[in-house]
């Protein structure tokens, strides 16, 4: 791609900026770069999702001229969004197969010959999913790999991933990375843009690291560390350190006493008998594997679902059942793992977005004050340093935009209590860290925080007391202090180790 | 999940989207011009008529306007149903049965001030309507019941009771018609363009407009509803009570539906005519998709009917056009203007929902 540059008139933003990035053949190369700096957009522009401005893009030395996805595909290009784009309702074969739907007599779908065809893709790459499920069925990192299988159908040869591992566990990433060597290996070309530097140090032949819009370097993978790279992206040396300072927890905040879920018709509760307290001043780390009951703690302690067993209680006081508007007004704060449905109205401004949880306190006589909204969000905008205007539809932020207007909105509530779930999905490392210190504030100034996160590091990193999950029940319970290590919380997390049996 | 790529394709900015609605506008005409080509035997006058006709004389140009009165309030219903995602296909049995409720209120006080009779008659037909549409609001609500079907069907069942009140029991019985007995002079609205049939509802209509814009971008449940509209799943989140924004616009909805039958009653009828505001509801529709649910826009789409309307009668009148044949010029505009709009708010809609 050469000099390539894309304006947003909509929120000025000059998302691109005279962009050249050369992928050779057979490599696997990485992008990296701060939130909003450009790269899913330079991606979709190579995929035929937006126009560019200026500049060209020449595939095996031929200049050629890309204007729709099916013509990314043609040309042997394909590409894993960073918010997947899974019909739910389908089955996995029938996403896979969508638009290009083998055919019966030439007329109607064959469903039998394209289960075939998709396990057959599934088998020789080695994933790990069934053709025939439906996708509202898999877990997060199953979706990623039918997205994946997706492109390896429509034969692509140049894969592009798009945040591809920020919403998997590390046994997802291992295999997801696995998978990409094999494919590599097979002669296939790899895009990734990833904000975890020890993934392009591990995966990548190559990086490349844009700023604003800009490519500010290209570099062979062995010749640099992580520290150089984050220095590169936000142009400055970022230190890692979190501080945690010691904090004694005060009364129970939360309580959770033998909540169990079942559904209709489902042998296995989704919760089983889960008996949880957080304290204030306390992070209490729900780590688990994605589909082993994290999503729906997370959709029963804020009242979303109801619990079919057991009570919930907040500050002493017994909430079982009531609706999730009551859960709020209990100022309750809340960030969602689902950010696009749940966490945001994609299109609704930011500015609607922003004031959901608190926009009673904006009103005159049912009548919202309009200077005292602009106040609030544009403060919002500055301390959590989100870029943009605040008028645009929320969806046409970066990714990671997203997430921090969900984050300042949610830390703006004046709540004893705030759920975080994979709070960092997505997040450039200096936001990423931005957040942890922002949750570490909060314990600090005694608030009760439930962190539910596949994430490992994040757990360990933060919380003072780690509870695991394993198919719906709660199977290992830890103080966070030296005595444990990684390798053992994840042996209860997959469910090798249950303390409680 | 989903990504969002092409923002600018949003049909509810009205302005990116004139555009496209003037081109099956001009096509659409075209097609009419094409029709009155074959059919009329002197195209040029018919042509002229149907185009121009509306302006050519106090009297046509002010029953334009006010046959757009009725199209503003049921637009405006249509267009707070759909702004929250619901569906408010009832819009012919809510005008009917609020036409007939306001025509038995007058005529039930035939003496009292025309001030608070004519408000008992307006608000017996606002009330009217809201329950009709309130009640497929409310069995979504409790049983899941799909709004668009029941709201539809129960439509259906009131117009036939309309019918049967007003060649029944309130039949006038000095004439062969099939109407109600007038309404007593207190209560008709006052003529503003003698000598069409133009009245002072137009400001209004209008007037409402406004309203229901400011309602919908400017206060609390204008917002509650419009988030409830776009994404469920984040106002409960957010906390909003999204049951309550199942049944609270099917009610305003009705209400405006309600209104419409009203207004035609007290400004231009004077009295209930069997089956006289048929078409109001379904056009209603026409004009929310044309308006793309944006309450100002609503104003220029009432309008925009009622001039093909106009237009057609005008040519009927003055040419050799048939009945039928202004019907059918009337209805392909409709049909391709409405399918355009719909199509677009359809996309929308699944986008939104994927
Ligand atoms: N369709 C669009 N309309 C308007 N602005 C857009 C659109 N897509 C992207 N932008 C803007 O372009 C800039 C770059 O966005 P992009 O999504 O490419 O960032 P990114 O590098 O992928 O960030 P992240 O790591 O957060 O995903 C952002 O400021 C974003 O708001
Ligand atoms: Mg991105």
């Amino acid at each position: 791609m050469e000099g390539i540059s894309k304006y947003f008139p909509e929120n000025r933003v000059q998302a691109n900026r005279n962009v050249n990035l050369v992928v050779k053949k057979n490599e696997i190369h990485a992008i990296v770069g701060e939130n909003g700096a450009g790269k899913s957009t330079l991606m979709k522009i190579l995929y035929g999702l937006e126009r560019p401005d200026k500049g060209r893009i020449v595939l095996n030395g031929k200049q050629v001229s890309i204007h729709s996805p099916m013509d990314a595909n043609r040309l042997g290009i394909g590409m894993v969004h960073q918010h997947f784009r899974l019909i739910r309702e389908f089955t996995v074969a029938e996403n896979v197969v969508l638009g290009i739907e083998p055919k019966k007599n030439g007329l109607f779908f064959n469903r039998d010959k394209s289960v075939r065809d998709v396990r057959s893709v599934i088998e020789k790459y080695g994933f790990n999913i069934n053709s025939e499920s439906r996708v509202a069925d898999l877990t997060v990192g199953q979706m990623q790999q039918v997205e994946i299988v997706k492109m390896l159908y429509r034969k692509a040869d140049l894969l592009i991933l798009d945040e591809p591992t920020s919403v998997l566990t590390e046994q997802e990433i291992n295999r997801l990375f696995d998978n990409i060597r094999e494919l590599k290996n097979q002669g296939k070309t790899f895009i990734i843009i990833t904000h975890k530097l020890d993934e392009v140090k591990e995966i990548s032949d190559r990086v490349t690291v844009m700023r604003r819009g800009e490519v500010v370097a290209v570099k062979e993978t062995e010749n640099v560390d992580q520290k150089e790279l984050a220095k590169l992206m936000v142009g400055k040396s970022v230190l890692f350190k979190l501080k945690k300072d010691p904090v004694s927890p005060g009364a129970v905040v939360l309580e959770l006493k033998n909540v169990s879920l079942k559904l209709k018709r489902q042998e296995r509760p989704l919760l089983d008998r889960i008996d949880l307290k957080v304290r204030a001043g306390e992070i209490v780390g729900v780590a688990g594997v994605g589909g082993n009951g994290l999503g729906e703690l997370e959709d029963v302690v804020t009242g979303l679902f109801k619990v079919s067993e057991g009570e919930i209680f907040y500050k002493g006081e017994n909430i079982t059942g009531l609706p999730a508007s009551k859960f709020r007004e209990k100022e309750l704060g809340y960030v969602p793992a689902d950010r696009l449905n749940r966490g945001s109205c994609l299109d609704s401004t930011v500015r609607e977005n922003m004031i959901i949880t608190r926009h009673h306190d904006f009103l005159k006589a049912g009548v919202f004050n309009q200077k005292k909204i602009s106040v609030f969000v544009n403060n919002l905008f500055k301390s959590y340093s989100i870029t943009g205007d605040t008028s645009v539809p929320i969806g046409t932020l970066s990714g990671g935009n997203i997430q921090k207007v969900i984050l300042a909105r949610e830390l703006a509530t004046n709540a004893e209590l705030i759920i975080f779930s994979e709070p960092t999905w997505g997040l450039d490392v200096a936001s990423g860290e931005f957040v942890y210190e922002n949750i570490l504030k909060l314990r600090k100034n005694g608030i009760a925080v439930l962190l539910i996160s596949s994430n490992l590091d994040e757990i360990m990193n933060l919380a003072d007391r780690i509870v695991v999950m394993y198919r719906g029940r709660i199977t290992g319970r830890f103080t966070n202090d030296k005595s444990i290590s990684k390798a053992l919380i994840g042996e209860y997390m997959m469910g090798v180790r249950n303390d409680f049996n | 999940m989903k990504l969002i790529v092409k923002r600018k394709k949003n049909p509810e900015n009205i302005f990116v989207n004139i555009f496209s609605l003037s081109v099956t506008m001009g096509i659409a005409f075209l097609i009419v011009i094409v029709l009155i080509l074959f059919l009329s035997k002197d195209p040029a006058k018919t042509i002229r008529y149907f185009f121009i006709g509306p302006f050519l004389n106090r009297y046509y140009f002010g029953n334009m306007l006010n046959s757009a009165i009725p199209l503003i309030f049921t637009g405006l219903g249509i267009a707070i149903a759909f702004k929250a995602s619901t569906f408010n296909l009832g819009g012919e049995g809510q005008v009917y049965s609020g036409a007939l409720a306001a025509t038995a209120v007058c005529l039930a006080l035939p003496e009292a001030n025309g001030f608070i009779g004519g408000s008992l008659a307006i608000l017996a037909a606002i009330g009217v309507g809201a329950v009709l549409a309130g009640l497929s609001g409310l069995f979504k609500m409790k049983w899941g019941t799909d709004e668009l079907i029941s709201s539809f069907l129960i439509s259906g069942a009131v117009v036939l009771i309309v019918n049967y009140f007003i060649t029944g029991p309130m039949d006038d019985p000095a004439n062969n018609l099939l109407t109600t007995r007038e309404i007593a002079k207190q209560y008709r609205f006052m003529q503003i363009f003698p000598p069409s049939k133009l009245d002072i509802s137009i400001f209004f209509a209008v007037l409402t407009a406004f309203l229901v814009f400011f309602f919908m971008f400017y206060t609390h449940w204008g917002y509650e509803m419009r988030m409830c509209g776009l994404n469920r799943e984040f106002s409960r989140y957010g906390g909003i009570k999204v049951k309550f924004y199942l049944v609270l616009p099917m009610i305003l909805s009705g209400s405006f539906q309600g209104l419409a039958g009203a207004v035609s009653v007290m400004g231009t009828y004077h009295m209930s005519v069997k089956g006289f505001s048929f078409g109001m509801g379904w056009n209603g529709i026409a004009v929310a998709l044309i308006a793309r649910n944006n309450p100002l826009a609503v104003i220029p789409a009432a309008i925009f009917f009622a001039y093909i309307e106009a237009g057609a009668s005008a040519a009927m009148i003055h040419s050799d056009v048939t009945f039928e044949i202004a019907a059918i010029v009337e209805s392909i505009i409709y049909f391709l203007i409405t399918a355009q709009a719909l199509k677009d708010f359809i996309r929308y809609r699944k986008r939104r929902t994927e």
